[in-house]
């Protein structure tokens, strides 16, 4: 019954990877949303875990036992290790001096909700269409799993650019970090194993520099906003 | 083997099973819904009592309301009883009259009864009920950006906009039901049919608050057999879109292939189910989640825009 001009289905391993990078992309959407940091941090663990799936798929499909090694190392460094220290890092600075859950980063945004989601939309597009002008065919790789990866790398860049607090911009920054490491699977599901765990580590260098960056904020500022940095504008 | 229907008596069974059964659908959510909040609720036929009940009342209209205001109720339900004829409700085969109109002609339909009751509710007078007509036409005016996204989904999937195809396309392969450009859609048009039907997180469907009315708000004003047209016209509208989302995009399985009585029957068994399965999903989402503030409305409709988007964007690249 369909036409023509029907866009064909791909294959199941293609589809696969392509709803869990869509899916990855929804997260880095959602980040947008969410009102508390305890929220946010659950949001990247819930990313994380979402790479992991498929670094366990595409291991699966391309025969490749390396991959499940680093699907586990990377479920156990982001989903376990890298939420504990960001919560660990970021006790007590909430407005009540209670832990991270309640601490309050709704408002933070510099445009309303709605906006924001366009403007990444506009730019999730913009990822896209870059992608499809490089005119890459190859019946391995999932095209639209790249192209949902560029578009994970710029919607976090929004995210990091339109909030104006200290624990969303490393967040967004970490989810970008996600970006790069589904590109990666995506383009080069054969990397050397010691590279990628070499990437994972430094990811965890990364959160502890950002998270004293953030006691050390939070320290002269008393808050997490950046709206009152100030001192050296003109 | 059992006797083989003739065709138009099949056609005619599409419109009564939506017909007969939507107050019943709604009497299971009500009855869900109370469950789960821990009272005991309504009967599930409630719903048909009320009707009947209603129809036997005096119909009243505001001073001043012209003809309008009693025909509005009429026309609406028209419109409600023709939908069904466009859809697969019963059968996987297009019926005779089932390529009258598209997917967008089904909509059509649907917005103008909509546009309909909200002009018999601006024919009131009443401040509450003109506020939801309002308001009801300035949200349809942002979602009408996502039903279109999805209705394009559906295009490039199957090269033509007819029910019928994605039903058949969707039943073809699992590939096609992974494939990211068809969960996409179908999320974006279940966030829609919440809208469309006031469910939480839009609206309170059972509330009696009127600051956070839209639909809901839209009656107000009407009595009798013309309010049981509207109430009954509501529950058909919420099973045309759940039978939409579930024979179209989300499980069309379980539909007669022939004409035969048995799988005629059959058929109607496994709509009732999946509607009431869908119903006592919307039903804990209803208790789930908070009502949203009018103003965060557009928070809700730009999430669905975005699913229904990038839909269409992972169809453009040919991995959707």
């Amino acid at each position: 019954m369909a036409g023509a001009a029907a866009v064909a289905a791909p294959s199941v391993f293609s589809g696969t990877a392509n709803v869990i990078a869509v899916g990855v992309l929804l997260v880095e959407f959602g980040m947008f949303r969410q009102a508390l940091l305890r929220g946010q941090v659950r949001l990247y663990a819930a990313q994380s875990t979402l790479i992991s799936v498929l670094a366990v798929v595409v291991a699966a499909a391309r025969h490749l036992p390396d991959l499940y090694v680093l699907a586990g190392l990377s479920f156990a460094l982001k989903v376990v290790i890298v939420p504990v220290v960001l919560r660990r890092l970021l006790r007590g600075l909430g407005a009540r001096g209670e832990g991270p859950g309640w601490t309050d980063i709704a408002g933070s945004g510099s445009l309303s909700l709605a906006t924001t989601v366009l403007v990444a939309i506009v730019l999730a597009a913009f990822g896209f269409f870059s992608v499809a002008a490089l005119g890459i065919h190859s019946p391995v790789l999932p095209t639209t799993a790249l192209a949902v990866s560029v578009a994970v790398v710029l919607v976090a860049f929004v995210l990091m650019i339109m909030r104006r607090d200290v624990a969303s911009q490393a967040i967004g920054f970490f989810s970008l970090e996600n970006g790069v490491s589904l590109t990666a699977l995506v383009v080069a599901a054969g990397l050397p194993l010691i590279l990628e765990i070499v990437f994972l580590f430094d990811l965890l260098v990364a959160v502890v520099v950002f998270g004293l960056l953030i006691r050390v904020h939070h320290g002269r500022a008393e808050s997490l906003s950046t709206a009152d940095l100030t001192r050296l504008r003109g | 083997m059992s006797p083989v229907l003739p065709i138009p008596v099949v056609q005619v069974l599409q419109v009564v099973t939506i017909a007969a059964v939507a107050p019943g659908v709604s009497g299971v959510m009500a009855r869900v819904e109370a469950r789960l909040q821990g009272r005991t609720g309504p009967r599930v036929l409630q719903p048909y009592s009320d009707l009947r009940k209603l129809f036997r009342k005096e119909a009243l209209a505001p001073e001043g309301a012209s003809w309008v205001f009693l025909a509005a109720p009429l026309a609406a339900m028209t419109c409600y009883l023709t939908v069904p004829l466009l859809i697969p409700v019963l059968t996987t085969f297009g019926l005779p009259l089932g390529y009258m109109g598209d997917i967008l002609g089904g909509g059509f339909i649907l917005s103008l009864a909509s546009f309909l009751i909200a002009v018999a509710a601006l024919e009131t007078g009443s401040p509450y009920a003109q506020l939801g007509a309002s308001r009801a036409k300035t949200f349809s005016a942002i979602t009408e950006p996502v039903i279109l996204f999805v209705v394009f989904t559906v295009a490039l999937v199957t090269g033509t906009d007819l029910p019928y195809a994605l039903a058949a396309t969707v039943r073809s392969s699992a590939g096609q039901i992974v494939r990211p450009a068809h969960v996409l859609a179908a999320a974006a048009l279940f966030m829609v049919i919440l809208y469309e039907t006031g469910r939480i997180p839009v609206e309170t469907h059972s509330g009696t608050n009127e600051f956070g009315m839209i639909e809901e708000a839209r009656p107000f004003e009407h009595s009798g057999p013309y309010f049981a047209l509207l109430k009954w016209g509501s529950a058909m509208k919420q099973l045309i879109l759940y039978t939409i989302l579930i024979n179209v995009f989300v499980a069309p399985w379980g539909l007669a292939s022939t004409a035969q009585a048995g799988s005629v029957v059959l058929a109607i068994v496994a709509l009732v189910a999946k509607a009431v399965a869908l119903g006592v999903v919307v039903a804990v989402i209803d208790n789930s989640f908070a009502k949203l503030r009018l103003f965060k409305i557009t928070e809700f409709v730009s999430a669905a825009f975005l699913l229904a988007v990038l839909g269409v964007f992972t169809l453009y690249l040919g991995g959707g």
